[in-house]
């Protein structure tokens, strides 16, 4: 284990009742990086996020954070140490105000980033004082990240952060997310291979719940990606 | 025609009586809303708010004193219930919870008629005062009790809307497992949840006890409407709850002054008519277990 | 002619116990025994097999109860009619509850169940209290004329006659339980939108159990009628609604045997501990909840395992 990262993973299984989902999965995040998930549907990419988030009960192996170990702390812990997950499913809670959801967002540690938020997404602060329900798929994509980095986290695990999304605001969370990765590591799953060819730094392959290649350095480019979808 | 002095009394009468059923209701139905559980003990709640409003009024003559030592001890038992029991039990389906809850409320009973015995007790009531409205007497303190509740409903309203715990409520209504995300202790939420509908049952049994004889099955009794009002204003819905307790209890004073029957029988036909046409009730949302 | 026999052969075996219970036991408890297990059928077949929680089983036993005794006291005498009767009464009921009903959620469908009760409570005891008598409840039981070959008002032959009715509602539930239908209520229970997917209706699905269960319920209910000669308001009251939901848990969710063996176990325990402390709904109350938190098997749902590694066992 390389002392220097911030997140390890080693031996991880993961299981849903019987049926095993994840095997033997090895993975280190340095602090700064951006680190991709990439496979196809159904290969047990978002339940690697899930079980590093502490969403998922049936965990085995060892998953560290600053030499702390994650494995059994209940998610809200987890995400109180300063490792957000941003699920995919893009909901918001819309009976509140933009305002009242990025406020839940920093509500465990009291530590509130405004200028942040609203320097990467001019756009929210506009849209403070309307209810999150009225909000368009790119705007509510906008306030799950916001939400998440008002708190100054250490790393964000994002599932499929421009799924559905217009080019213009796709090409607007990669500068963000460029931009973001000097302060705060990145894990995220991606179908979108320009967009992860851009800013990752290294890859991984998953392919039925193994990791089946780690990809660095000139190797990320478009069309090696694809050969492992 | 019904008189309009006897017409004004009925909607007084209503106004007291749907005013408790809302305080009752809103516990269940923020339970509801947050935790996914039925929470049956609820009715418990409000028995021991009604039986210590009695003891202490029995002792210090004072009745208001009584209800505020109800909802105290409601609200400690509530959190005793709530740490030992339904901690362990949240991550069960409705059926599992409404189950033990059920478990809860007639081993409570028991526990009542233990301690208080089978005889039904009287709680005098506070103010004897009658007021004229109109040209009709209506006791002043029935015009208390809407006013508490009122007071409930805009201290509710405040504390969801501009606490950010209450904030995180609305939004674990909505989500619990975003909330979680966000780092939040959801678990420290379902527990203020569930004191303060413990708490609220306290204050409406103790309200409740001077107009009605305090006696084991009070819970048992009151049960049916509180289910209606539950399931008319549709769980999990704040303000759903609110109109249906009105409703329900215009209807049960309304139409017990046309046909005495009609006071049991007709919520439950306006239940049925609600239920035929919207299934989940008047605000209830299609929100399932999560 | 060894598959017919493996088919019967639990069946038999409950029903020999019962006979032993008999043997051993006064009249009035095995009476009592197989009546609740009935009544109590119905109630786990909706929980364990449909997934709806009724606490409103109370309403369809008086639907079936005062069915029965209307006939017996104003019009007829025979009591095999009175309960061809209930039967009827409980299956016009269901169908017209029953659809609107089973189109709620379960958290609902149980709320809405035990209101019912309630409202039927309200009726019997106030509302047609002209026809019910009210509080006083109909007594009937010098009413009844004797029956040729079973003769049902008689406690020793009623029981006879109890004991053939269970088997014949056991075998017609084991039989359930075997077929597509079985199948289907139970996939309805796990996940309803599969069901649709193919191409199975739930609402149907659910209506026919539901019909199926308090036609059961109603059933016992006239039982009831016939064996205590009376009826009263007190049957369908809220604080005995647990009851059928407690034998369930009791015995375990779902379970053929289960309740059978939660009919023993509770209306043993209410006996012997009514006798020893008063309060028997405090007991009862905390036993909930303690089966509950220890894996809510129920005592026939933790026994049936163990049971069949022995048999197993022996046949290998």
């Amino acid at each position: 284990m390389n002392p220097n990262d911030l997140l390890t993973v080693r031996n991880l299984n993961v299981s849903y009742g019987e049926s095993k989902v994840l095997f033997d999965i090895a993975m280190d995040v340095r602090p700064g990086s951006v680190v991709a998930c990439v496979g196809r549907n159904g290969a047990g990419k978002s339940t690697l996020l899930k079980s590093i988030a502490g969403f998922i009960k049936n965990v085995s192996g060892t998953v560290t954070c600053d030499g702390v170990s994650l494995l059994g702390v209940r998610a809200f812990d987890i995400a109180k140490m300063g490792i957000k997950y941003i699920p995919q499913d893009k909901k918001v809670f819309s009976d509140l105000t933009v305002r009242e959801n990025l406020e839940l967002g920093s509500y465990a540690t009291k530590d509130y980033n405004w200028d942040q938020v609203t320097d990467y997404f001019p756009k929210l602060k506009q849209l403070m004082d309307r209810k999150a329900g009225f909000l368009s798929g790119g705007e509510r994509q906008m306030l799950m990240v916001g939400r998440a980095i008002l708190g100054r986290p250490k790393i964000l695990l994002i599932d499929e952060p421009t799924e559905g999304l217009a080019p213009s605001i796709v090409a607007h969370l990669k500068d963000v997310f460029k931009e973001m990765s000097k302060k705060t590591a990145l894990v995220i799953v991606e179908q979108n291979l320009p967009l992860v060819c851009a800013i990752a730094e290294k890859i991984y392959a998953i392919k039925e719940g193994r990791i089946i290649t780690e990809l660095v350095g000139e190797r990320i480019v478009a069309n090696i990606c694809e050969g492992y979808l | 025609m019904i008189d309009t002095q006897l017409l004004i009394s009925g909607v007084i009468f209503g106004l007291s009586i749907g005013s408790i059923f809302f305080l009752m209701a809103i516990g269940l139905s923020l339970c509801f809303g947050l935790m996914r559980i039925i929470s049956l003990d609820q009715l418990l709640y409000y028995s021991v708010g009604a039986y210590i409003t009695y003891t202490i009024s029995v002792y210090s003559g004072n009745m208001w004193l009584g209800a505020l030592g109800g909802l105290i001890v409601a609200g400690i038992l509530s959190f005793a219930v709530e740490r030992f029991i339904f901690l362990r039990i949240y991550e069960r389906d409705i059926a599992f919870t409404m189950i033990t809850s059920f478990g809860i409320l007639i081993g409570g009973v028991g526990v009542i008629k233990a301690i208080w015995g089978l005889v039904p007790r009287p709680v005098p009531m506070p103010i004897m005062t009658q007021m004229s409205i109109m040209g009709t007497e209506i006791p002043v303190y029935r015009l208390i009790v809407v006013v508490i509740a009122a007071l409930v409903y805009a201290g509710i309203w405040l504390f969801l809307n501009r606490t950010i715990t209450g904030k995180a409520i609305r939004a674990g209504i909505e989500n619990v497992e975003h909330v979680e995300g966000l780092g939040i202790n959801v678990y420290r939420l379902f527990t203020i949840t569930f004191i303060i509908a413990g708490t609220l049952s306290g204050l409406s049994g103790g309200l409740h006890a001077p107009l009605i004889m305090v006696d084991p099955q009070m819970g048992l009794e009151v049960m049916p409407f509180i289910f209606m009002v539950v399931i008319i204003g549709g769980l999990g819905s704040i303000k759903g709850t609110l109109i249906s307790a009105l409703i329900v209890g215009q209807v049960v004073s309304i139409g017990s002054l046309i046909y005495a029957p009609l006071a049991q029988m007709a919520p439950f036909a306006i239940m049925l008519l609600i239920l035929l046409v919207k299934p989940t009730g008047l605000y209830g949302s299609k929100l399932l277990k999560r | 002619m060894l598959n017919i026999f493996r088919w019967w052969w639990g069946i038999g075996l409950a029903f020999i116990l019962l006979v032993i219970i008999r043997v051993f036991l006064p009249l009035p408890f095995s009476n009592e025994i197989i009546i609740f297990s009935i009544y109590v059928m119905g109630c786990s077949f909706l929980l364990g097999r449909v997934g709806f929680i009724s606490f409103g089983q109370p309403a369809y036993l008086a639907t079936g109860a005062y069915a029965t005794a209307f006939y017996l006291f104003y019009f007829g005498t025979n009591p095999y009619i009175g309960i061809l009767i209930g039967i009827a009464a409980g299956i016009v009921m269901s169908l017209l509850v029953g659809p609107l009903f089973v189109r709620l959620r379960s958290d609902y469908f149980a709320l809405v169940n035990l209101a019912l009760a309630v409202i039927i409570f309200y009726m019997m005891q106030k509302v047609l209290a002209p026809i019910t008598q009210g509080d006083n409840g109909l007594w009937f039981l010098t009413n009844m004329k004797s029956t040729p070959i079973l003769d049902i008002t008689k406690p020793k032959e009623f029981y006879i006659f109890a004991f053939l009715v269970g088997l014949a509602v056991w075998a017609l539930y084991k039989y359930l339980d075997d077929t597509l239908y079985g199948a289907c209520c139970l996939a309805s229970k796990i996940n309803e939108d599969k069901v649709d997917f193919l191409g199975y209706s739930n609402f149907k699905i659910r209506l026919l159990a539901f019909v199926i269960a308090n036609t059961t319920t109603a059933l016992a209910g006239s039982m009831y009628a016939i064996y205590l000669g009376f009826v009263s308001p007190e049957m369908t009251s809220a604080h005995r609604a647990a009851d059928p939901v407690v034998v369930t848990i009791l015995g375990g969710v779902g379970t053929l045997y289960g309740p059978l063996v939660g009919s023993v176990a509770y209306t043993g325990m209410k006996d012997l501990i009514s006798n020893l402390i008063g309060n028997w709904e405090l007991f009862i109350g905390f036993l909930l909840v303690f089966i509950m938190l220890a894996g809510e098997k129920g005592i026939w749902g933790s026994l049936e395992p163990r049971l069949k590694k022995v048999f197993s066992g022996k046949r290998a």
